[in-house]
This record gives structure tokens, C-alpha cells and sequence, in this order.
């Protein structure tokens, strides 16, 4: 075997906050990589994976530092370098694409600037060659060279990404870290940049390591994978090696919430069995009290945005959709973004008012909502919020957040009101219930402030739950309790849900009817299994298809 | 170039506004100049007719109707006629206004472009080097001499370096006997008499865009593009200036606007402390004088001192931000 290009010894990083105790973030990481290999590093958020591939490349910042072990780039040990030293190094060394690529572009310098600087601080391309340099950069990432002229906030999510790994490149690197590359983007998106970066890599043949939170895409794109927990990596071993047997519990965990939407029966842990679909009338008759009575009736709704700028087009968000929300129903809105997706979202909410169609529910007439019959509406329709950490007041106790609905919407008061917020608590699983009430959202991860936002949700004890992309920030191994607590909502309670998300795999687990949107229209519907396993239309077909699925690839 | 020429047709109209408003404001108050001025001396005693027509002459009245009066008024303006001072007359405003308005713009306009700059660049080295010597003494120390009020140090300074020690002159902007010119010898004796003025805002103004820079910098270090730049290895000086200071910036240039619109109103206090013949302190007599055209006049220049500096920081704000161009 030749000599390995990173041979990373010991490597433990520590974080030490000002006025805190030190906290381990990786520990005793150790491993090598051979010129040419791809490898992937994954991990839940906090498993340290970003603090390895900061450290990797030098960029270990306080209050982070590397505080034993060694990493021989090329056999140097780059954790003894100085500043100075490091950066010469970084031209034909180590190069990192960042996980929020989106602002990973200086807003005020022309993409062009970029590359000037870069050459520049290396002087590995002379002034007269470095436009044309830039261009064949440019190209290889698949973007057209007029987009050297442009600035950061001309770009769409996806060209931003693609501009800076065409940065990484521009230092001719041996070793790219890609920290969570496509995370930030769309699903189509997604796939296209994976592509990208896997033609790179086999064209380029540097040594690339992927880090990622999605052991799906992770299995599917690398031959190697490295699996994180806690600081440990508790797993490394090829791709084929892992998905065929799984050595350690917690990848065995992250393995098992991974399911083909397509197939017969998807099955992932804490969630039931779901086949095809089920007789949606037969449940709802056996529930009592609360159950929804009341559909949502949407019949050719658009909605029109005026211009966002003089002189360009208004912008059809929603052009002419029609569905029904049944009493106990629950129903997928599919997408990616900018389908009009939340827009419908806002508009059955009364948040928005359609341009034309009209919205009933019950006996309210929702597309012309008076200011007053809104809070009847809010009583019985509630919104569940894609991202818990700003959907909850940093400022207020849970016990605060859960007690304005209820005295909000309801007549309790008191002691009644209070056994009602405590009872609410115990129905998301926040237990024990009177520790949670008196926290603040910062005291709770994740997933509890989620649980937190359903719960608020619930409060007004509505009918009808909205769920716009509840699971989509969370880590997988959450992402399943939240959705198993979400369809026993439905099965105890009668909620009827429109569930709004672009994980097709998600909508299959917890709805029985689905309608894809794309572009604002509805392109698919019918009963969920049914669509996700016979798909009809091509952007559905596409949108599947953007989905790892590593079983199948190998 | 369109960017450019929507933001001077916006300054028009916005001056018009502020020209039409300084028209209509002392037209809604009831009476004319002469009717209260008539009032005040029929405190006294009877007015006789003679003494009631020759205030009138002196002061005028309103002839024909308001929109007559408006278009006069315009004509007055352009060609900078805003009548003839009470305290001062015979003198006109606008000769009055324009004696004080170049010391006042020198001096204080000066001044708090070289704070800004001082300023900035101060901020940007202590983000730069936090937590060094070069982070703690600017800091600290523009906090502290901040926290002065204006007055307070212009005082403590005429006292100490002009009064105690003799360095400085206390009063005026050239020394007695000189006539304004443009002679070496008087231009030096008027930078001489400006240099206790311009230390006190100097040091009063400078903790702010200090303090203001440097917490901006450091927001912006944090940002991913500063990380990203560093991974790509750019030298330290080119990530400091041409990605997180060039960012950081941004946001101060608005109080820097506020600052410079406040440079012909708000010089009041120092130019009263040193005897300064500016627009503050022409301001300061024409208000204990009740000298209504004066101060008509310069509430006229004040407005249009703050409509300049808004254009200029926008102008400012297109060339440092692409995204304002579009």
C-alpha cells in the first residue's frame, strides 16, 4: 500500500467555552485516507463530524482546539502548523466546501473577485491567464462563465454551491471536505450538485470526504463511511460492508429509518405498519368528542403575487387547485420549493387571501374571512412550523407559550387552564410534564421544542393540524417519534392533517392521500401508496428518483 | 447609471417637499410678522397709525392670494433672497447665512469625516486584534471620553489648554483684527483657532463609530464567508479588509449619514462654547432675538445640510453594495 495521504492519530478536539468546562468533541479519532478515496463522515447533529472537518483542514477556531493527536497531511503534521504556514499550505493541499454554501460568497464582491483573490494570495495563476482560468472553473461546475460578473445575491441556492466548489477547486487541492454540501438546497438541486461533485471527483481524482447527516446519499455517493456518535467514530468500513451488516447499534439505528417510498409496505421503527391505504371512514366513526366534523373544502384557488420588482412579471404562485381535506383525513402536500406549497398553507390559514377559488370549512367562507371570524378559524385550524428554534419565543417558559392559546381560545382559567397546559404536555410525550412546563426553549433540543409547537398547536383543540415540514430541521432518529406522534394524534384524537413536506419517503409514512404540486399546480393525486408506487407524471417520477436509494444502486 | 438618477429625482422632490413645508408652516400660524409685532407694542400703550405703517412697511403683508405668495416665494428662494435679518439689519439672510455656513462645514464637516475614518479604521483593528492591547485600549478608551458630554469637554479643554496653560485662543475662528482672506497667514491662524473645536468632537464622536465598527466586524468575522475565505487560504490582510470590514461597514454608514445631516444643526453647543462665527451659533442668536427670517432661513439650510448627506451616503451605499444597485 502506498503512503497514505491523511493519517489522522488520536485526533481529540475540545470545546472550551469562556468561564466554562472544557467539552469533548471528538475524541480518539483515528484513520487514514489514500490518495483518491471518497469518503464519507456521518453523523446526527453534535456527533462532531464538522468539528473533525474543520480541524482536518486547519480551520479549528476558539473556542474549539485541537488538544491531542496528530494530522500527517502528505507527513506533515498540519495541527503544529502556524497561521502562516497553514495557508501556504492550503494551494495543492486541503480545500473545504461549507456546509451553508448559500453564504459561503462575500455579498459584495463579483464571483470574478473570487477567483482573483484566491489567485492572487497563491500566485499559482498569473494575472493574464486567471480570467480564462476562472472560466474553465467555472465550466467544470457546470455553470455558464457569465456568472463571473455576477454577485453572490444574483444566484440561486444551487449556483452559490456549485461557485464555491469551483473555489475549493481553484486551489488545485489534494483533499476536499465537503461539509453538508447540498443540505441547504432543494431536492432536485440536491441530487444535481451530488452529481456534480461525484464527476468531479472521479475526473479530478483528489481524495474527497463527504460529510453529511444523510446515511442514505452518504451510501449511495462514497465507497468508504465513516460513522460518528458522540465523538466516536464507532463505525468505519466500506459502503457495501455497512449496508449489507451493520456492525455497531447506532448505525444499525440510522440505517433502519431509511425506506424506499416506493415499495410495498415502508416500515420505519416507533412507526406502523403502512400498506395500502386504509379505510379512512371506519376509524373515524369509532372516535368521540373531539374528532374533526368539518372538511376543508379548496375549489380552484390561484393566487397571484403582484411584481417583486417594477418591470417583471407577477409571480403565479398557486394556479387553480381544488382538493378536499375529509373530517380524520390526512393528506401530503408535495413538493420542492416554490411549488406554492406553503403559500396554500397560508391561504387556508386566512394568513393569505386567494387571488381567485374559494376555501370553505365548515360553514366558514375562508377565502373572504372577516377579522373577526378569524379567531374561530385559528380555534379549529392550527399550524405546526418547519423550524422549532424560531418558532418558539426564546424569552417565555413553556409553561407560558402553552397557556396563551388556551386562555386564548378557550374558557379555561386558573387551575383548570393549567391542568389543561400539563395534560397537553403529557399528550406530546414531554414528561415529566411540571420539569417542562417551567423550561425555557433554549433548555430543550430539537425535537422537544418541536414537540413544544405541536403541543401549542393543540391547545385550541382543533380540527384540523397544518404541518408544514415539521421533521425537516431534526435528525432522523427524531424525525420518526415526531411523525408516529403526529398519526396517533390523528388516530386518538380525529385530527384531520394536511401534512406539507418534500420527503416523499415522510409522506408515505404518515398520509393517505397525496397531490404533487409543481409550479403551483397539482400535477399528482390519488391515495399515497398508490401514487408513490405507480407515479404517473414526470416531475413526480423525477422527484422520487432524487431520493437515495443505495439498495438499489448496488 | 438608472440607480443614480432615480436617487437625485428623489432628491428633488424631497427638497421641494421640505421648501413648500418651510412655506406653509409659518402661514398656518394666525396673524403676519407685522400683527405681532404690533401686538407686543400694544402691550404698552396705543399704537398710532403712523407707527402701525411703518411696521408694516418695514416687515411687509401678504399681498394676493396663497398660491401668488408661493410662486413669489419660490422665485425668493432660487435666487437665495429669505428677506433681511431683524438683528442684524440691515444684512440680508442669505449674506448672513453664507458668511457662517463655510466655517461651520469645514469645521464640523471635517471633523466628522475624519472621526468616521479614524473611527472605522480604529474598529476594524480592535475586531482584527481582539482581545490584545490594541483591542482594549481604543474600547475602553472611546467609551470613556464618549461618555463626556459635548459641552463638558469643550469646557474641561478651554479651561486647561487655553485659559491655564495659554496653548490655544478661547474664542473665535481667526484672531482679532484679521480679516477673512486667502493668505497662508491667515488660513494657518484659522486652523490654529479650529484645533479646540475640532478635538472636542473629535473625541467626542470618535468611541462611537469606534465602539459601532468594531462590533459590526466581529459579527461579521463570524460570518461563512470570512471562514470560507480563510479555507481558501487568502492572505489575512485581504480577508480583513476586502471581506469583513468591507461587510462590516454597511450598517455604520447610516449613523454616518445621520452624523453628517447633524453637522449644520447640531454644531450649536461647541460653537457657542468657543465663540465659533458658525451656523449653530447664528442659529443660537437668531432664536434669543425672536429673528424670525433668520431662523426661517436657516431651518431652510439645515433641512436641505440633511437631504444632501442622505443623498451622498445613498450614493455611498451604491457603490459599496451591489445589492442596493439593482
Amino acid at each position: 500500500m502506498n503512503e497514505p495521504l491523511l493519517s489522522v492519530r488520536d485526533l481529540s478536539v475540545v470545546y472550551e467555552p469562556r468561564g466554562g468546562d472544557p467539552v469533548p468533541a471528538v475524541t480518539g479519532a483515528t484513520f487514514e485516507l489514500q490518495q483518491g478515496d471518497f469518503v464519507g463522515l456521518v453523523g446526527e447533529s453534535g456527533s462532531g463530524k464538522s468539528t473533525l472537518g474543520f480541524a482536518l483542514t486547519g480551520l479549528s477556531k476558539p473556542p474549539a482546539r485541537v488538544s491531542a493527536g496528530s494530522i500527517l497531511f502528505n507527513g506533515v503534521d498540519i495541527a503544529g502548523l502556524s497561521l502562516a504556514d497553514l495557508r501556504v499550505q492550503r494551494h495543492g493541499g486541503f480545500a473545504m466546501v461549507l456546509q451553508s454554501g448559500m453564504n459561503a460568497l462575500n455579498p459584495v464582491r463579483s464571483i470574478r473577485n473570487h477567483f482573483y483573490d484566491i489567485f492572487a494570495a497563491h500566485g499559482h495563476v498569473s494575472r493574464a491567464d486567471r480570467e480564462e482560468r476562472a472560466k474553465v472553473l467555472v465550466g467544470k461546475v457546470e455553470l455558464p462563465s457569465s456568472v463571473l460578473d455576477r454577485f453572490a445575491g444574483e444566484l440561486s441556492g444551487g449556483m452559490r454551491q456549485r461557485v464555491s466548489i469551483a473555489l475549493a477547486l481553484s486551489l488545485e487541492p489534494k483533499l476536499m471536505i465537503f461539509d453538508e454540501p447540498t443540505t441547504a438546497l432543494d431536492v432536485l438541486v440536491q441530487h444535481a450538485v451530488m452529481n456534480t461533485i461525484r464527476e468531479l471527483q472521479a475526473a479530478e481524482k483528489f481524495t474527497a470526504v463527504l460529510i453529511s447527516h444523510d446515511l442514505g446519499m452518504v451510501l449511495e455517493v462514497t465507497e468508504r463511511v465513516m460513522v460518528m456518535h458522540e465523538g466516536l467514530i464507532v463505525e468505519d468500513n466500506t459502503a457495501a460492508a455497512i449496508l449489507a451488516a451493520p456492525q455497531h447499534p447506532y448505525t444499525q439505528m440510522l440505517l433502519s429509518h431509511y425506506g424506499d417510498p416506493r415499495a410495498e409496505v415502508v416500515e420505519v421503527p416507533g412507526l406502523a405498519v403502512r400498506g395500502t391505504a386504509r379505510n379512512v371512514s371506519s376509524r373515524v366513526a369509532s372516535r368521540e368528542g373531539r374528532a374533526a366534523r368539518e372538511a376543508i373544502v379548496v375549489s380552484g384557488v390561484s393566487k397571484v403575487y403582484p411584481p417583486p420588482r417594477r418591470g417583471e412579471k407577477p409571480v403565479q404562485a398557486v394556479s387553480n387547485v381544488s382538493f378536499t381535506l375529509e373530517p380524520g383525513a390526512s393528506m401530503a402536500l408535495v413538493g420542492a420549493s416554490g411549488s406554492g406549497k406553503s403559500t396554500i398553507a397560508k391561504m387556508i390559514t386566512g394568513v393569505e387571501r386567494p387571488t381567485s377559488g374559494t376555501i370553505r370549512f365548515g360553514d366558514l367562507q375562508v377565502d373572504t374571512i372577516k377579522r373577526r371570524s378569524l379567531k374561530r378559524l385559528h380555534t379549529e385550524v392550527q399550524m405546526v412550523f418547519q423550524d422549532p428554534y424560531a418558532a418558539l419565543n426564546p424569552l417565555h417558559t413553556v409553561e407560558y407559550i402553552l397557556m396563551r392559546p388556551i386562555l386564548n381560545f378557550s374558557q379555561r382559567r386558573g387551575q383548570d387552564a393549567r391542568r389543561r397546559m400539563l395534560e397537553l404536555l403529557d399528550t406530546v410525550g414531554l414528561t415529566p410534564v411540571e420539569q417542562f412546563a417551567a423550561r425555557l426553549p433554549h433548555q430543550l433540543s430539537g425535537g422537544q421544542r418541536q414537540r413544544v409547537v405541536i403541543a401549542r398547536a393543540l391547545a385550541s383543540d382543533p380540527q384540523v393540524i397544518i404541518a408544514d415540514e415539521p421533521v425537516s430541521m431534526l435528525d432522523v432518529s427524531l424525525r420518526a417519534g415526531l411523525l408516529a406522534l403526529l398519526d396517533s394524534l390523528r388516530e386518538t384524537w380525529g385530527v384531520s392533517m394536511l401534512y406539507i413536506t418534500h420527503d416523499l419517503l415522510s409522506a408515505r409514512l404518515v398520509t393517505d392521500q397525496i397531490m404533487v404540486l409543481n409550479h403551483g399546480a397539482v400535477v399528482e393525486e390519488g391515495a399515497t401508496a398508490s401514487v408513490l408506487r405507480n407515479p404517473q407524471d414526470d416531475y413526480t417520477i423525477r422527484l422520487l428518483e432524487a431520493i437515495p436509494h443505495p439498495q438499489t444502486d448496488r | 447609471m438608472r440607480f443614480l438618477l432615480t436617487k437625485v429625482g428623489l432628491l428633488v422632490l424631497t427638497l421641494w417637499a421640505a421648501i413648500t413645508l418651510n412655506f406653509l408652516l409659518p402661514r398656518l400660524m394666525p396673524g403676519s410678522p407685522a400683527d405681532a409685532a404690533i401686538a407686543k407694542l400694544a402691550q404698552n400703550g396705543p399704537v398710532s397709525n403712523a407707527t402701525r405703517a411703518s411696521i408694516e412697511a418695514q416687515l411687509g403683508v401678504p399681498t394676493g392670494s396663497m398660491f401668488d405668495q408661493y410662486l413669489q416665494y419660490l422665485g425668493n428662494v432660487a435666487q437665495f433672497d429669505f428677506g433681511v435679518s431683524y438683528t442684524f439689519f440691515p444684512q440680508s439672510v442669505a449674506g448672513l447665512v453664507g458668511a457662517a455656513l463655510p466655517w461651520t462645514l469645514v469645521l464640523v464637516g471635517l471633523v466628522t469625516i475624519v472621526a468616521f475614518i479614524a473611527g472605522t479604521l480604529l474598529g476594524v483593528l480592535a475586531a482584527w486584534k481582539r482581545g490584545t492591547w490594541l483591542d482594549t485600549l481604543p474600547t475602553v478608551g472611546g467609551t470613556f471620553a464618549s461618555a463626556f458630554p459635548y459641552f463638558w469637554t469643550a469646557l474641561l479643554l478651554l479651561f486647561f489648554l487655553g485659559y491655564v496653560l495659554g496653548w490655544f485662543p478661547t474664542s473665535g475662528a481667526y484672531g482679532r483684527g484679521a480679516t477673512p482672506e486667502f493668505t497662508g497667514a491667515f488660513l494657518l491662524d484659522a486652523l490654529y483657532h479650529s484645533l479646540l473645536p475640532a478635538t472636542t468632537i473629535l473625541i467626542t464622536s470618535l468611541g462611537g463609530w469606534i465602539l459601532g465598527m468594531r462590533s459590526t466586524m466581529i459579527n461579521t468575522l463570524g460570518d461563512d464567508y470570512v471562514t470560507f475565505a480563510e479555507a481558501n487560504g487568502l492572505r489575512p490582510r485581504t480577508v480583513a479588509i476586502r471581506y469583513a470590514a468591507r461587510n462590516a461597514i454597511l450598517p455604520n454608514l447610516t449613523s454616518f449619514g445621520l452624523a453628517l445631516g447633524g453637522v449644520v444643526g447640531g454644531s450649536l453647543l461647541v460653537e457657542r462654547v468657543f465663540n465659533y462665527p458658525g451656523v449653530g451659533y447664528l442659529l443660537y442668536t437668531a432664536v434669543v432675538n425672536q429673528d424670525f427670517p433668520l431662523m426661517q432661513g436657516l431651518f431652510l439650510i439645515i433641512t436641505i445640510s440633511v437631504l444632501m448627506a442622505n443623498f451622498i451616503v445613498d450614493i455611498l451605499y451604491g457603490i459599496l453594495d451591489p445589492r442596493t444597485r439593482r
